[in-house]
């Protein structure tokens, strides 16, 4: 029935090919209206979905301490020191001028000109910003520096030990966008002189300025993607105009998906981004029907009849492999993460398109070629002369005269490969997408040597029934204490913050500035005065921040010295571990944008299992189907499990993170992988069904490596074709493109390589227990 | 500091030319109506008890609670107040005493009572425009800032509420916590009905709005008033209770040795 249809589908198109292309074409310009709509997302947050346990628990985290979502990190480094008239100067100017900038939450950036700083003199009490103007003399310097250094609140916060470094941090508000407000702070740092050098760092700059590169990206890569393939299929046909069909089928495909994405309203993603490259490369296999086209013609000598005859032999392996590609990408339907599944199913409906042009566009364009140029193009389609045919029959003969050495060696491989999974580290590190030389990447170094830390986790210390003024307590501030300098032990992080630095600091203040005192004080009730005196004067957020207005909680601030999600597991750990140890009616929470990336950095390695398994199981199934024989699955089946774990091998042995991108992959590789498989075995089964027919049969081996020679040429033109494409990803400038690419491209040369290699082996191996089977279905 | 000395004498003239001048009298004079509004909204009778109760809301909707006590008394003739503040509430506050010598050209003295240490501490006032105690009020809002300090513009002359008011822009000259500031000031009373707040990004970020006024010992008195900030999302609102004009306070009252021991009389 189905195979019913595609033919009258071809035939319509061959008798009609004018209104097939007029109605394309129309189509295509309804989706591209929707293009000037296009919008990018790149908050990691929306990664899970907005009613997911860690967003809902972090949104009511952020509401009781008044929190910001976002910051931005403004470091000032000067190699002689910053304590000085003119580096001051210059961080007061700046402080000023980023206080203007719209997005910025003026009310609470925090440096030297803007930080509260408690103080006592002369008998009086001084709750005011701890640089109000720059000093003037040698004696107000020494003040500030002993200001500075004394309060343990500004050193590796605002100020770095070594004094060389000093920092501004720049809320900003609810949707602002980082890397605009980074660039006009950039823009404002280049215009001082001197010698000072500055950094701009924090999450929302990372993230909006990847957002913008993507964008970059996706206008230049894909149309250099698109490019390269046209110029490498060029040369396999050596015929302009099918080229240009090609093209446009793939330029449509990536039109129409596109189209619908962004006019259902959604954004696009650092995944869905990749899509063109994606349908691009899918899009060249079609190349098996130009392959079978032009030794068909060279057969038939009628464009109609070969055409006819094209669609008959090779409509069924691509009609499968569409299926299982798109089978592949539809796993991801089933993920957690929301840009990952929008991924899936734009790539999906993609493959699923350009199955359709493949009966109706591309039959129609072969009509509008001339039977010169066709002529000319099938001449070197000659399996005997063919170079590239010899070289694939010869591959085949490799597997199907030694089957057992290739096997063998294969095994070795394969456990060498299985040892590297082993290796594999799952972590997402939004800075390390950037290339270690990005100004964004730098300033994060920077910072991160010099100051606590630009990645923040929180951990709420709340009272486990929930009551009222515990945090007042001393005995729950000695808690929060040990436990901050329990954290402060751990290598990455770098400082911690809580309302217990407030108390000493106010304790200390009121007995003379006398160190002694630099601790939590006796009393509840000197506890509460304390903190009154302080919100007397100070700013609303300085205690917000940290208490809860009911004094149930309190929010200690943990700052990391890297993005890695191990680092705020390491906080979590270490936290269970101290509560265990020091029982108080307390629990902790973990919350905050290094707990979220943690969360969401396990949602991936789950998903990645999950989809792993089940693309498995979904791609065996279509195999079976498609082969009619669960045997001959298993065979098609093993060359792509051992490309896969090959390169999983290899991922383990480099040490390179396992983040998104690459999980990603692993399920669509299976589903991409599989075509060289299904496009084998199809046209060999059909070789030997057509071969028992003739008079003097051919043996198994003759016939693989016919296979090998006439649609194996196919299938390694796709490939080259597919890794020509992605190869254009290997320059990109963000990490994540050149994962993707590499990988691809690895994965299709490989996998078209040990197709040829072990199906032949495999099916020498198994002829009996295979052919028996089909015989008993008979 | 005779500009000082000239600064307070004008401020002292203008009191009472204001103070003998028919309400009704149509000024033009925008320093004029904000000279008034000052002193129908900080001076009004000599002497004033007010029983306090803020409430405090946070973005999360949580709630936070003060209540003090408020005792003011002027000390003519140069516009010098002294205020006393009580707390009640919240719990582990309660008998903190706040003292507050107010001058209008310069910086108040301000004396915090902590019981738990027994300690009478100074506390600067540097920054008048901080909030106070934790509010979305500032010192300033609380107590009035210098009209000196800004520049006053009449807008326009517009309706608020179904009352006819002055609107008038003042622009700070120096450093402030706003651009500019935009009031509403009722004609009839020269009470302020509703002040917007803008931002060095001239955005508006606060505003002010006068709840119910009512007629106390014959003086018009804002009895609940809010004050919003657009944007953190916290408000807080203040509502007077037990008011009282005129009594019969003494400059002496208002010391340390009251921060201590504070007078029984007036606070229940």
């Amino acid at each position: 029935m189905n195979r019913l249809r595609n033919f009258s589908l071809v035939e319509l198109s061959v008798d009609h090919p004018r209104w097939v292309v007029f109605i394309t074409a129309f189509i295509t310009l309804g989706f591209l209206t929707q293009f000037p709509k296009a919008r990018t997302d790149t908050n990691p947050k929306n990664m899970l979905p907005p009613t997911s346990e860690v967003r809902v628990s972090n949104d009511a985290v952020e509401r009781t301490f008044d929190l910001y979502e976002d910051m931005i990190v403004v470091g000032i480094a000067n190699e002689s020191g910053i304590l000085n008239q003119g580096t001051l100067g210059k961080i007061k100017t700046i402080t000023a001028e980023i206080l203007k900038i719209p997005g910025v939450a003026a009310r609470d950036v925090a440096g030297f000109t803007t930080i509260d700083n408690i103080t006592v003199e002369k008998g009086t009490l001084q709750v005011s910003p701890l640089m109000a103007d720059v000093p003037e003399s040698p004696r107000e310097l020494d003040r500030l520096r002993k200001q500075l250094f004394e309060n343990h609140m500004f050193v590796g916060r605002i100020i770095s030990q070594d004094g060389k470094t000093a920092a501004i941090y720049v809320p900003l508000e609810k949707g602002a966008n980082g890397k605009e407000i980074a660039d006009k702070i950039r823009g404002l740092v280049g215009q001082q002189d001197g010698l000072e050098n500055y950094y701009v760092a924090g999450d929302p700059v990372a993230r909006d300025t990847f957002g913008a590169e993507m964008f970059k990206l996706m206008a230049i890569f894909a149309p250099m993607a698109g490019l390269v393939m046209f110029m490498v299929r060029y040369l396999m046909f050596g015929d302009l105009f099918l080229s240009v069909a090609l093209m446009m089928d793939a330029m449509i495909a990536i039109i129409w998906s596109m189209g619908l994405l962004i006019g259902l309203g959604l954004p696009i993603h650092v995944m869905s981004s990749m899509a063109p490259v994606f349908l691009m490369a899918i899009a060249t296999d079609s190349i098996h029907i130009f392959n079978e086209f032009y030794f068909r013609y060279k057969e038939e000598r009628d464009k109609k009849a070969a055409i006819l005859k094209t669609m008959q032999a090779v409509g069924r392996p691509v009609r499968y492999t569409a299926l299982a590609t798109a089978a592949g990408f539809s796993v991801l339907l089933f993920m957690n993460i929301i840009p990952v599944k929008v991924f899936g199913g734009l790539v999906a409906f993609g493959t699923v398109i350009l199955r359709i042009l493949s009966f109706t566009f591309v039959p129609a364009m072969f009509t509008f070629v001339t039977a010169e140029s066709v002529e000319k193009a099938s001449q070197g389609e000659e399996i005997k002369t063919s170079h590239t045919s010899l070289f694939l029959g010869r591959l085949a003969g490799l597997g199907a005269h030694r089957p057992w050495i290739v096997v063998l060696t294969g095994l070795v491989f394969f456990a060498v490969a299985v040892a590297g999974t082993t290796r594999i580290t799952v972590n997402n590190n939004m800075v390390e997408w950037f290339k270690k030389s990005s100004e964004v990447r730098t300033a994060d170094r920077v910072m991160n040597k010099a100051l606590g830390g630009t990645s923040l986790g929180y951990l709420v210390v709340g009272s486990k029934e929930g009551e009222a003024e515990f945090i007042k307590t001393p005995q729950a501030l000695r808690h929060i204490e040990g436990l901050q300098r329990r954290l402060e032990s751990l290598p990455d992080v770098g400082k911690t913050t809580s309302v217990v630095d407030y108390v000493k600091r106010i304790n200390r203040v009121l007995h003379k500035d006398d160190r002694a005192y630099d601790r939590i004080p006796e009393s509840k009730e000197m506890v509460g005065q304390y903190l009154f005196l302080f919100s007397m004067s100070a700013k609303p957020s300085d205690l917000d921040n940290v208490v809860d207005p009911s004094f149930q909680k309190a929010n200690v601030w943990v700052q990391l010295k890297t993005w890695d999600a191990k680092a705020m597991r390491g906080v979590i750990e270490t936290a269970k571990a101290y509560q265990r140890e020091n029982p108080l009616a307390l629990e902790i929470t973990p919350a905050g944008i290094a707990y979220f990336n943690m969360v969401w950095n396990d949602e991936v390695l789950w998903d990645m299992i999950k989809g792993f398994l089940l693309a498995l199981v979904v791609i065996f199934v279509i195999l079976a189907v498609n082969f009619r024989s669960p045997r001959w699955a298993v065979v098609g089946y093993v060359p792509l499990l051992f490309t896969v774990i090959l390169i999983y091998g290899a991922v383990g042995f480099m040490g390179k993170d396992f983040d998104m991108p690459i999980s990603v992959l692993s399920c669509l590789s299976l589903g991409m992988a599989v075509d060289f498989s299904i496009h084998f075995i199809n046209r060999f089964r059909q070789r030997i069904e057509e071969g028992r027919a003739a008079p003097g049969p051919e043996s198994i081996e003759e016939a693989l490596v016919w296979t090998a020679a006439r649609p194996g040429k196919g299938i390694l033109r796709n490939a080259v074709l597919f890794a020509a494409a992605f190869s254009v990803m290997l320059f990109a400038p963000l990490t994540p493109y050149v994962t993707v690419g590499a990988f691809i491209v690895s994965m299709m040369l490989l996998s078209a390589i040990l197709c040829f290699v072990y199906i032949p082996a495999l099916i020498v191996l198994l002829r009996k227990w295979l052919f028996a089977a089909e015989e008993n279905q008979k | 500091m005779t500009k000082l000395i000239f600064q307070t004498t004008v401020a002292a003239a203008a009191l009472v030319l204001t103070a003998i001048a028919p309400s009704s009298a149509q000024t033009a004079d925008p320093a004029g109506i904000v000279r008034k509004m000052h002193r129908a909204f900080f001076y009004q009778g000599d002497s004033f008890r007010a029983r306090i109760k803020m409430t405090l809301t946070g973005a999360s909707g949580s709630e936070r609670l003060r209540e003090l006590t408020m005792l003011r008394i002027n000390m003519p003739p140069g516009g010098d107040q002294r205020y006393f503040m009580y707390f009640h509430a919240p719990g582990d506050v309660r008998r903190m005493a706040f003292l507050v010598y107010k001058y209008p050209a310069r910086e108040s003295d301000r004396w915090l009572f902590i019981p738990a240490l027994n300690l009478v501490q100074r506390i600067a006032a540097k920054d008048s425009q901080s909030s106070f105690v934790g509010s979305d009020f500032t010192y300033e809002d609380v107590s009035g800032r210098d009209v000196e300090a800004d520049e006053h513009k009449l807008s326009r002359e517009e309706e608020h509420g179904g009352k006819p008011c002055y609107v008038i822009e003042s622009v700070p000259r120096g450093a402030a916590s706003y651009k500019r500031k935009v009031s509403w000031i009722d004609k009839a009373t020269s009470l302020p009905l509703k002040e917007e707040y803008y931002d060095v990004q001239d955005q508006l970020f606060k505003e002010f709005s006068a709840g119910e006024i009512k007629e106390i010992d014959g003086v018009p008195t804002i009895l609940k008033r809010t004050m919003k900030n657009l944007k953190t999302g916290h408000q807080t609102v203040v509502e007077f209770s037990e008011a009282k004009y005129r009594l019969a306070l003494k400059p002496e009252e208002f010391s340390e040795r009251a921060l201590r021991n504070p007078p029984g009389s007036w606070i229940k």
